[in-house]
């Protein structure tokens, strides 16, 4: 299982099978429609990150003064000087100080025991169920549900990565792509060949024509939205100068969030972000990986968030972190966890109520060795849903009651 | 060489795209001597077939089930599956660039889009190979034969849920796309048609993994149904040989022929030969009339290439094998990045065409692709040219009927320097879209 990547899972979980195909888009091309068409300031702005692989919640959200937590996985186990304390006798990950900012700013909400019924642990299902939004899978991703309640714009909903994440897919419309790095408008002389090679010609028909001003476009709109590209992403101004990255672990995380910052900062008309992250299928030797998996997730979100607050944006901002599941109490045998239930789920920002959400899944009560789920996935769906995206949440998750109150 | 027209260039050089995947290098010259009549004729001359049992010759076979998350065995059975994939897509390719006479891999590729079946949900790379290879089989024989294979196709049934369409919960899912997508075209039928017919379609059972299918007699209807005037008992295959000798078979395969050999976005014509030619369900004797008819060589009737098109012809003429690729990987992706993986079609409908294939992302991912591959390839076909000779030299190389003045201008701009030549010529608009 290790050996799978982000990637895999995402052509593997298939929900995007029968899905309407994905529209690849171009910077250049959302740059362009940032300045043609701005989105409106005050529109709320939903980031998704999708931590891949079943992120294990109890080393990220530390029960360290729970007996049975240090008890069952004594080699996995931090103890109190190795964690950020929050309260309740909880303490985050080491390596999360930028979540602890913000926790501290009351920027953070944390909901525990997170996960649905008869919870399964198949990466590819568990997936399945969360990026769906349905327990039985369904073939459409809840945001690209979403998206399809909404005039059609390629621009409102897109995925970082060449490949278009399950919670994206709707029915006849998706949401879009945008590959990262690999795409460069050619300089040089391959420009300069392109640019007469892609000029007006009488002689064209109609596809000839628009062949030759699609590379025109590429060009000109290029020209155009350089500045907002070439220009530093929204400066951080409040955070400390930090070194940068963790060792090894900084994956591109922070490279599809940087992107994402730009875009925002200069206007995309898009609603819903979705950026990723994989790795966390931490079999062996699970601290060493995971603790960097997570500095990169919190450096790079703080960072994010930090950008938005040098924008007229920082309030409309919220983002959403979750993976498929949490893992096994018990360590295995090669300082690892297995796939298991329930985890913390993450919601950042200005209009996000902080503190604890949930109640904490009792070491005591194990259910077959398993956290017990205490909340429901859907709930917080739900709150995104009508509080951020301002649709109302049955047109997205059919009957569905409840939601957690937890955004202003 | 006497001089040859405009249009018969043009003629043969949408031969040589449509019908076959562009020219190798020194073939387009052969046409222009041959002319179109007889270019055309050995163009549609079949290769003898392939061997019988492709699947077992490239090494794939059946993995059984997919065993436990966390248990040992999944590593092991994730890379099998990873690695069959890839020699299936590469055996593929390597087809299309490699065969002197592709007609057989170009009619396999339309009919893949036609049956538009993914790998994404079926997930197995022999049953996904072995439904590809059914379609080869009659790609250019009688589409009753091809249609009776495919509605007791397991990628096909998987793929539409037929597994799950029982006589208790029938499942529409096949029946619709049967009559509207497949078989007769859309509205051809009513939706109690689709009510009916799904009940013919009950009982049949896929095994996952190596896409056997059986009927499981407990869960089929049984009874009469009565659809499209008709009556009576029917199973998938009674059915599938009533609707194909519907009229309207007749028509909606000669359109879904025209929309992608003609034109995408006018009607085929009322009363065509190539409607006439599928009177008895022949594919050849319709493909035959489709290269006669005055439609394939009316000057309105331009087309932008597909992803896979434009690669498979820029690889012909660089005389880059997929499979002997110092990347093999890389051409996978290219083609997954330009939205054209072969056994991933994005839904049921099949790929798009013309319009949709032009956008900034995908020029710049085909800029970026040339540019590598031109470095990679054969350059013989103009390096050995003067420079004078050169811009002809490039049209015949990449089988382009002929250079407009603006793309003259920038081919001169290059013109000492065969590899950017081969670029600009490989992006240029004409090659591009096929005249």
């Amino acid at each position: 299982m290790d050996t799978l990547t982000r990637r895999k899972f995402i052509q593997m979980t298939g929900a995007g099978a029968i899905a309407a195909a994905a529209h690849t888009l171009s910077i250049e091309e959302i740059a362009n429609a940032a300045i043609s068409r701005p989105l409106p300031l005050g529109t709320p702005i939903l980031v998704v990150v999708t931590l891949y692989g079943g992120n294990d919640g109890l080393n990220t959200v530390v029960p360290y003064q729970d007996s049975v937590y240090q008890s069952l996985r004594p080699q996995l186990a931090y103890k109190e000087s190795q964690v950020l304390p929050i309260g309740e006798g909880l303490a985050l990950n080491g390596a999360m100080s930028g979540f602890k900012s913000l926790w501290d700013m009351n920027q953070l909400a944390i909901v525990r025991g997170v996960g649905y019924p008869n919870s399964d642990r198949s990466h590819f299902s568990s997936m399945a169920i969360w990026q769906s939004a349905s327990l039985t899978a369904s073939n459409t991703g809840w945001l690209g549900r979403w998206v399809e309640t909404q005039k059609e714009d390629p621009l409102l909903a897109i995925g970082l990565g060449s490949v278009l994440p399950p919670l994206l897919a709707g029915n006849r419309r998706s949401g879009s792509v945008l590959p990262l790095g690999g795409l460069k408008v050619p300089t040089g002389s391959l420009a300069s060949d392109c640019a007469k090679l892609s000029m007006n010609s009488p002689s064209d028909d109609r596809l000839t024509a628009m062949a030759a001003r699609t590379m025109r476009n590429l060009f000109e709109v290029s020209a155009e939205v350089t500045p907002i590209l070439k220009d530093p992403a929204p400066p951080a101004n409040d955070l400390p100068t930090v070194v940068g990255g963790n060792a090894g672990g900084d994956s591109n995380l922070s490279a599809q969030l940087e992107i994402v910052a730009k875009l925002i900062a200069a206007g995309s008309p898009t609603r819903v972000w979705s950026v990723s992250l994989g790795g966390f299928d931490t079999h062996a030797d699970e601290n060493t990986a995971q603790s960097a998996l997570l500095g990169a997730v919190s450096g790079s979100i703080s960072k994010f968030m930090s950008q938005m607050r040098s924008t007229n944006r920082s309030k409309d901002v919220t983002v959403l972190v979750y993976s498929e599941f949490g893992r096994r109490v018990r360590a295995n045998a090669s300082q690892g966890t297995d796939h298991g239930t329930s985890g913390p789920v993450f919601l950042l920002g200005e209009r996000v109520k902080g503190g604890f959400y949930g109640e904490q899944p009792s070491l005591q009560k194990l259910k077959d060795d398993d956290l017990a789920v205490t909340t429901d996935f859907r709930d917080i769906y739900a709150v995104l849903l009508e509080k951020v995206l301002i649709t109302s949440k049955e047109r997205v998750l059919g009957k569905w009651g409840s939601r957690l109150e937890l955004i202003n | 060489m006497a001089t040859v027209s405009i249009e018969e260039r043009r003629n043969l050089a949408r031969l040589s795209h449509r019908i076959g995947f562009g020219p190798k290098p020194g073939e387009f010259e052969e046409l222009l001597s041959l002319g179109f009549y007889r270019s055309a004729e050995r163009a549609l001359a079949q290769a003898e077939s392939a061997s019988p049992d492709l699947a077992a010759s490239l090494g794939l076979k059946d993995l059984g089930n997919q065993p436990r998350p966390n248990s040992p065995e999944i590593v092991d059975y994730v890379e099998q599956k990873r690695f069959q994939l890839r020699t299936m897509t590469l055996w593929w390719l390597d087809e299309m660039v490699t065969q002197e006479n592709p007609i057989t891999e170009r009619m396999t590729w339309f009919w893949h889009g036609h049956w538009a079946t993914s790998y994404a949900k079926v997930d197995e790379p022999i049953v996904m190979f072995n439904h590809v290879d059914s379609l080869r089989k009659s790609a250019l024989g009688n589409f009753r034969d091809m249609a009776k294979a495919m509605v007791l196709d397991g990628a096909l049934i998987y793929w539409l849920d037929g597994q799950k369409n029982t006589s208790a919960a029938p499942n529409e899912n096949l029946s619709r796309e049967l009559m509207e997508l497949f078989i007769l075209g859309v509205n051809r039928y009513t939706e109690d048609d689709v009510k009916q017919t799904a009940k013919a379609l009950t009982g049949y059972k896929v095994v996952k993994s190596s896409g056997l299918v059986s009927r499981n007699l407990r869960q089929s209807f049984t009874g009469d149904i009565s659809y499209l005037g008709t009556s009576g008992k029917f199973d998938a295959i009674s059915l599938t040989d009533f609707l194909v000798n519907r009229r309207d078979c007749q028509r909606f395969i000669p359109e879904r022929l025209w929309y992608r050999f003609i034109n995408s976005s006018s009607d085929l014509p009322n009363n065509s030969a190539i409607e006439n030619a599928f009177a008895d369900r022949n594919i050849l004797s319709s493909v035959q009339a489709l290269v006669a008819h005055p439609g394939f060589i009316d000057p309105v009737n331009t087309q932008v290439k597909s992803p896979l098109d434009w690669l498979i012809s820029v690889l012909r003429a660089l005389e880059i094998t997929p499979s002997q690729f110092e990347r093999p990987d890389y051409l996978i992706n290219l083609l997954n990045g330009l939205g054209q993986r072969p056994y991933f079609p994005p839904n049921v409908g099949g790929w798009p065409a013309d319009e949709a294939w032009l956008s900034a992302a995908s020029t710049q991912t085909r800029l970026a692709a040339a540019d590598y591959l031109a470095k990679k390839g054969q350059l013989a076909p103009i390096s050995n040219l003067s420079a004078a000779a050169r811009l002809e030299g490039l049209a015949n190389w990449l089988g382009v009927a002929s250079w407009s003045e603006r793309t003259r201008q920038a081919l001169n701009g290059a013109i000492r320097d065969p590899q950017r030549l081969a670029v600009l010529g490989i992006c240029s608009p004409e090659y591009l879209v096929n005249a």
